[in-house]
């Protein structure tokens, strides 16, 4: 039997028909942050800490506290990103900087061994 | 469209998953070229900008969406109505801006799906009256979520789940062989802690969401959201948010928002006739569930 592996990729379509992809979400416990579809930052969700990345509108600040993640800063029009708040897993996008924070829920998996999934831990979310 | 879609498949091999996702992705992207309300050239906007004038070839899929809207405006009692164009332009969610009673009573009249004419000869669709506007965002996701889902089969994908901002289509199941688990969304969430209400495991089965906060605004106390029933142009008054789970996400997406307009009296009787299951948060934040589901869904206890 063979190893199956799940693979996730996220697709951004914004209002311009611009594109980003991006394969394979980070594991469970990782914040990974990236601009125009290049990962810049893994880290690590229990440690509380501020980073700044920079995308083609300007400074985008992430700050990862008490496990959860937010976008405190950032320099587009709307500040959607920003008033989205703290999240604690799926994903938090600043589409006009390019900037796309998601938080592993997945583990890789071996078909002959199983998973346990942490108790909160869903697939995905509708509303 | 500002959409997020995510697109996780189950495969023995990286380069199959790899070869079956950019497929799926070539056909987002020529789905958002269809639909697009905003962009100039799409198929849709061309048949807006003749109505009243004259029929707009357009392409099987445009067909098979507008068929598929018209079953849903039959079977809602006309609730969901994607000829609503003319009245949601009026609101602007970002700006907080809403139509006074005489500009919606000017452009309620061009809100029927019954003036929709398809030809099927030469593949035309006309709008029968000047002035009348198609807005397909309540029903594109759900089938931009469906052709992704058939074009990963085709590519020999056993099992996935797409998501196209929060329209949910499973097939198969998780690597453990247990069913996808999906979470809904507290409509009334005041943070990360209680955000998720409730979690469902589906197996083959497509889950779409409407809700009064996706869109909206508050003034005077009162709560503007983009779900406007098409009889009175003015946001539905029922529910919270409505879930609908179908075998097909063009269904299950287009009955949340027909049933969220026709209440949770209706909207549970639509449901039983669809032979359909779902979860109406009412406006008093009661929850109502189709009996079928009962065992399959877990609620969080709220501190």
């Amino acid at each position: 039997m063979a190893d199956r592996v799940l693979l996730s990729l996220l697709i951004l379509l914004s209002l311009s028909g611009v594109i980003f992809v991006k394969e394979v979400l980070p594991e469970a416990g990782n914040v990974q942050i990236e601009v125009n579809g290049h990962p810049v930052y893994m880290l690590s969700i229990d440690e509380d800490r501020i980073v700044s990345v920079k995308g083609p509108e300007g400074e985008t600040i992430v700050e990862i506290k008490d496990r959860k993640v937010r976008i405190a800063q950032s320099p587009c029009l709307n500040k959607l990103c920003m008033k989205k708040g703290w999240i604690e897993h799926g994903a938090l996008v600043c589409l006009p900087n390019r900037v796309v924070i998601t938080i592993g829920d997945f583990k890789k998996v071996d078909s002959q061994r199983g998973i346990e999934s942490p108790f909160d831990a869903v697939d995905a979310v509708t509303g | 469209m500002d959409t997020l879609v995510t697109i996780n498949v189950v495969s023995p091999s990286q380069d199959g998953a790899e070869k079956a996702m950019n497929a799926a992705l070539s056909e987002v992207e020529k789905l958002e070229k269809l639909f697009s309300f905003f962009s100039a050239d799409s198929e849709v906007s061309l048949v807006n900008k003749n109505a009243g004038v004259a029929g707009v070839k357009v392409s099987p899929e445009i067909i098979y969406i507008l068929d598929r809207a018209i079953i849903v405006s039959k079977n809602t009692h006309g609730a969901f109505d994607i000829t609503i164009g003319p009245v949601i332009m009026l609101y602007d969610f970002y700006k907080e801006i809403r139509p006074g009673e005489r500009a919606i009573k000017k452009n309620l009249p061009l809100v029927n799906y019954k003036d929709i004419v398809i030809n099927r000869d030469d593949s035309t669709v006309f709008l029968k009256k000047k002035g009348m506007l198609i807005d397909l965002g309540g029903i594109a996701k759900g089938y931009a979520a469906d052709r992704v889902v058939d074009s990963l089969k085709k590519h020999g994908i056993k099992a996935g789940l797409v998501s196209v901002a929060g329209d949910i289509r499973t097939f198969g199941n998780k690597p453990d062989g247990r069913p996808w688990k999906i979470g809904i969304r507290n409509p009334r969430a005041k943070g990360a802690e209680d955000d998720i209400m409730a979690i469902i495991e589906l197996s083959d089965m497509a889950i779409s969401t409407s809700g009064d906060y996706e869109r909206y605004f508050v003034q005077d106390g009162k709560r503007y959201h983009h779900l406007l029933n098409p009889k009175t142009g003015y946001p539905a008054e029922g529910c919270q948010s409505v879930s609908v789970i179908a075998g097909e996400s063009t269904f299950s997406d287009a009955f949340a928002t027909g049933i969220f307009i026709l209440g949770p009296e209706k909207g549970l009787k639509v449901l039983a006739a669809m032979g359909f299951d779902g979860v109406i948060v009412d406006s008093r934040g009661k929850i109502h569930i189709t009996a079928n589901i009962r065992g399959k869904i877990e609620f969080k206890r709220n501190p």
